[in-house]
């Protein structure tokens, strides 16, 4: 799976910002649309609750959280990697730890103190979107290995198969199923799946395995 | 009318590494002021001229003495590192820095007004035109600092976009006049063309020992490894000497040779009042525009109130030498019109390419760069 590209062209993105001070947001939105980054008034929020959660793109939403407000309501994350569904900047007034462990609970991979400055506006972008990426990277490489580590018992079951009806060992075994896998594009998993299922009796299943293996 | 009377502070270091080009500077800034006190503007300049000396620790108390001498307006600084030493100091006066000088960009101050040009305006057709023109393969040589960096950055990524390759990417401290193995290998590896940031005095050795080690092994440099810089200027080209001064390009928005009315008049009025040199330069022009839009901006506000200057400075356009100059209201960068120069035997620059229009200034490449940074080739190996 290849490593993410860094992000560094911020255009044609979409912030959303969640805050209970939309008056003091000059500094954030003026510095946004210098990078190419709309903030539409509809999507200045009091509440994260209020996001409309279909309308977010992971590859184009910006979700900027307000640390200082506090009401319960939180995006929902990610089974695996307790990520949202795109990525949040957290802006920090008090930066005591009850609220820096809110903004990281709700996603946050970067911040911005407030009040923003304009300078910390595209690093904080850079970093924040670009950890997203990342994290999400490696959340489908570990969604990845558990689903492979689910189906190791099947290869397990497919290699004893293959040693005693071909009367090789486990190396060889191996590489014929591996060789099979290569033919049909498939996942060793899911080719071991597949020849684990297909063999509703034994005298079948040993007529399915070795043809499949032949082809 | 009544006369405001405006202290504008100048901030160049006419000695130093690069003092060539940091004269030329104060003098366009000098004139502008010169100029503005006779013109019945209704405005009178009265400059404090401070020099750091090219010592970067110097900047900051220079400014601080000038901002707490309640001056509201200082143009200055020409390198990167210098600009960022003193941004911090106009944040917290709430004055303004008038940076008259090419930049890398990524970078938008609310306390800075840039009147050089950002990197759409100079790298980029630079890149474009040594791509279409010299081929794919480039060698990196620059002056280790932000402006190097970032440029070199970006020449990477246009190169490797059109599978092009940068072979290498030397970096030097500032004033560095040692380039023998630099130059060795640039010559073994035989580039497409040099991409040169050096800055200053390091700049003008370089063009001189590269010319010499070329004509040594019998390579014609200009045309065989050109070299291309997005800094060199008139005043530098008389530095490096007449033995190695032809056949290099410089992407600038502004030479001595474009053939206008206002840059006759620019001229001629420069040279009659600093007969001594050095000649003007693109970042000579970008000092005199800078005054005068201060000017204009502060005449039509009344004041010199920085925000009510940054108010009327958006609705200025200036006749300028390189042509009409006016100020993005987004950025507060300026307006340019981006053109290629191929220098000749008297100091000089033929120009080869031009814009038709100014361009707008994009600071952040958001319209001139690819959403992603370039994906490096894979690195295959034969295996059979």
């Amino acid at each position: 799976m290849t490593e993410p590209r860094l992000l560094q062209n911020f255009s044609g993105g979409r912030a959303i910002v969640v805050t209970d001070r939309a008056s003091s947001l000059d500094v954030l939105t003026t510095t946004l649309d210098r990078l190419g980054v709309t903030t539409n008034p509809a999507d200045i929020v009091g509440s994260i609750a209020d996001i409309d959660l279909a309308t977010l793109q992971p590859d184009r939403s910006i979700v900027f959280i307000d640390g200082d407000i506090s009401d319960g309501a939180v995006l929902p994350l990610s089974a695996i990697g307790r990520l949202p569904p795109a990525p949040v900047i957290g802006l920090l007034g008090v930066s005591a730890p009850s609220r820096l462990k809110a903004l990281m609970r709700a996603g946050a991979t970067s911040f911005l103190r407030k009040p923003v400055h304009v300078a910390a506006v595209y690093p904080a972008l850079f970093v924040g979107i670009n950890e997203y990426r990342r994290h999400r990277h490696l959340e489908a490489l570990l969604e990845d290995q558990e689903r492979r580590r689910r189906g190791r018992r099947d290869v397990v079951k497919a290699i004893i198969r293959t040693m005693s009806e071909c009367g090789i060992d486990d190396d060889e075994a191996y590489d014929l199923l591996r060789r099979r896998c290569m033919r049909t594009r498939q996942t060793m998993e899911d080719l071991c799946k597949d020849l684990a299922r297909s063999s509703d009796g034994q005298e079948h299943g040993e007529f399915v395995l070795k043809k499949k293996l032949a082809d | 009318m009544t006369r405001q009377d405006l202290q504008v502070g100048y901030l160049f270091s006419s000695t130093g590494s690069y003092e060539l080009v940091a004269r030329s500077m104060l003098n366009g800034a000098l004139l502008a002021a010169e100029e503005i006190n006779a013109s019945g503007l209704g405005i009178r300049f009265e400059p404090s001229v401070l020099n750091p000396g090219g010592d970067l620790s110097q900047y900051s108390a220079l400014a601080e003495r000038l901002l707490e001498r309640n001056i509201r307006h200082v143009v200055g600084c020409y390198t990167s590192s210098s600009r960022k030493e003193v941004i911090p100091l106009f944040e917290k006066h709430d004055a303004l820095l008038w940076y008259p000088s090419h930049y890398e960009g990524f970078e938008s101050s609310t306390n800075v007004i840039y009147t050089g040009a950002a990197p759409n305006q100079h790298v980029l057709p630079l890149v474009e035109y040594l791509l279409a023109h010299h081929g794919h393969r480039a060698f990196c040589v620059g002056s280790n600092y932000i402006w190097a960096w970032e440029n070199n950055r970006i020449l990477r990524e246009s190169v490797i976009a059109r599978q092009g390759s940068v072979l290498a990417e030397r970096y030097f401290a500032l004033g560095e006049t040692d380039f023998p193995q630099a130059i060795e290998a640039i010559i073994e590896a035989r580039p497409s063309f040099v991409f040169l940031t050096l800055i200053g005095t390091s700049a003008y050795q370089f063009f001189r020992d590269f010319r010499t080690a070329c004509r040594a092994r019998g390579i014609d440099q200009a045309r065989e490894i050109p070299v291309a810089s997005c800094s060199l200027s008139e005043p530098e080209l008389q530095a490096i000497g007449e033995d190695a001064v032809d056949g290099h390009l410089s992407s600038s928005v502004y030479f001595c040779s474009i053939e206008s009315p206002a840059n006759l008049r620019f001229l001629k009025a420069y040279e009659s009042r600093f007969p001594e040199g050095p000649t003007a330069s693109a970042d000579a022009e970008a000092s005199y525009n800078a005054v005068w839009l201060l000017a204009r901006a502060a005449a039509a506000a009344g004041t010199d109130e920085p925000r009510a200057v940054k108010a009327e400075l958006v609705r200025q356009h200036l006749d300028a030498p390189q042509g009409p100059v006016w100020i993005d209201e987004q950025t507060f960068h300026a307006y340019l019109t981006p053109r290629i120069g191929r220098s000749n035997r008297k100091a000089r620059f033929d120009l080869v390419s031009e814009a038709r229009a100014p361009v707008q200034p994009d600071p952040y490449l958001v319209h001139n760069s690819a959403r992603f940074e370039a994906a490096a080739a894979p690195s295959l190996r034969l295996v059979s």
